[in-house]
């Protein structure tokens, strides 16, 4: 006789259960792979004063000792001001050492903000990246019906009044394609550095970026390590609270800091808090059907069968974002 | 441009056939395209750009209903009344 071991589905499922025990696997895989299996010294992480590499920062700390650490800031012109202040506090509580590498002449040389802005300017003449702010957001279709999101471009003056339209889709993926670049040059430098001191590079994406596929090829899915690459949101915030990771960070709302608009995760990609994205992800990945999870959710089933349609979409199409180059062309 | 229901519907039918990664036989005017997963967020948006820019018609937040572009003969229905 077979026995499920499958827990019924219930809206804390995916808290961890013993926090320091699930941190000290991940400390101990670090210094496996890191020191044995890619024979590197020590890591770099580009730190951005968000959640994700506050704690990738601090795992990283415990593994290797702060001073085989090394804390990357990279600000750029459209960063928030905040980023950097909150990085820096980071580093000082796990007494690792950050340097500053300011990538707007970089970007500037790619020609990322002027690409960018002809593209905006496509869509709204008037733009002058002087006295507006922009940010890419998705038009609140595609999570509980069965059409896929659209994104729409937002400008916003310097008296507040902002203009939105649905993005023609050549401008879209020219605004991506320019704003890639900041991700893209992020990655060459912190292999720089790591390559400069024998280090590995650690990435920081979570779990939700990784299989949703909301982060740039290359970019920062470029990297030796993703320590928290299997860690819903939910488990990333316990970890930071075990961890020790400053106040401010962990409760600052998850950002893209990308465009020069203020933009959350949110807003520009997962449709939905967090918090519920987690638990419906969950369901979604663990095979728990649409009504179970909509009983325990209070939504309806309907609801819920067509988010899990959206999430089986997006894993679909961002697969290619997550292979490896192809190269079976001869052999075996 | 055209106004004739007959030529856009034929124009729409061109397009979804040629644009999606399936055997074209399975689909069927009333084939729902999206809920069957041949169109993705890419593939959304290139179809919205193509009928702006083939019939000259707006789209708006308004209009981003599935009711407007679940098969061939809604879309078409869609140009149509945005055409009038």
């Amino acid at each position: 006789m077979t026995m499920s071991t499958k827990r019924p589905f219930t809206k804390d499922i995916i808290l961890l259960d013993n926090v320091e025990e699930v941190t000290n696997k991940i400390i101990q895989k670090l210094q496996q792979d890191v020191l044995h299996n890619l024979k590197r010294l020590g890591a770099v992480v580009g730190t951005s004063g968000g959640i994700d590499s506050s704690v990738c920062l601090a795992l990283t700390a415990k593994a290797f000792g702060p001073e085989k650490v090394l804390g990357i800031i990279m600000p750029e012109k459209d960063s928030n001001q905040d980023s950097e202040m909150l990085a820096k506090e980071l580093a000082a509580t796990f007494k690792v050492r950050t340097i500053k590498e300011d990538i707007t002449s970089a970007l500037a040389g790619f020609r990322c903000y002027e690409r960018r802005d002809d593209a905006v300017r496509r869509v709204f003449p008037e733009y002058d990246p002087m006295t507006y702010k922009m940010k890419i957001g998705i038009k609140q279709t595609g999570l509980s019906n069965n059409l896929p999101p659209v994104f729409s471009l937002t400008i916003i003056d310097n008296k507040g009044n902002q203009e939105d339209k649905i993005l023609p889709v050549k401008e879209y993926l020219a605004i991506v394609a320019a704003s890639n670049f900041k991700q893209r040059s992020r990655m060459s430098m912190l292999y720089f550095h790591a390559e400069a001191l024998h280090y590995a590079v650690v990435g920081t994406p979570n779990k939700h970026e990784q299989e949703q596929g909301f982060f740039v090829k290359y970019g920062d899915g470029g990297a030796d390590v993703m320590p928290i690459g299997n860690l819903y949101k939910t488990q990333v915030y316990q970890l930071a609270k075990y961890l020790g990771v400053p106040k401010g960070i962990i409760e600052r709302t998850p950002t893209t800091d990308t465009y020069s608009a203020e933009q959350t995760q949110e807003e520009f990609f997962f449709q939905l808090p967090y918090g519920l994205m987690d638990i419906y992800w969950y369901g979604f990945e663990n095979g728990y059907s649409a009504e179970e999870v909509a009983g325990v959710m209070e939504e309806s089933t309907d609801q819920v069968k067509a988010l899990f349609s959206n999430f089986e979409r997006k894993k679909r199409t961002t697969d290619y974002l997550r292979m490896s180059p192809v190269r079976d062309y001869y052999g075996s | 441009m055209t106004h004739d229901p007959i030529i856009i519907k034929e124009k729409v039918k061109n397009y979804v056939l040629q644009a999606v990664y399936a055997e074209k036989e399975k689909i069927k005017d009333n084939s729902l395209i999206f809920k069957e997963g041949y169109f993705d967020s890419m593939g959304f948006m290139v179809l919205i750009s193509y009928l702006e820019e083939e019939f000259g018609i707006k789209t708006n937040d308004a209009d981003l209903l599935e009711e407007n572009f679940e098969s061939i003969n809604a879309i078409s229905e869609f140009v149509i009344r945005k055409i009038q």
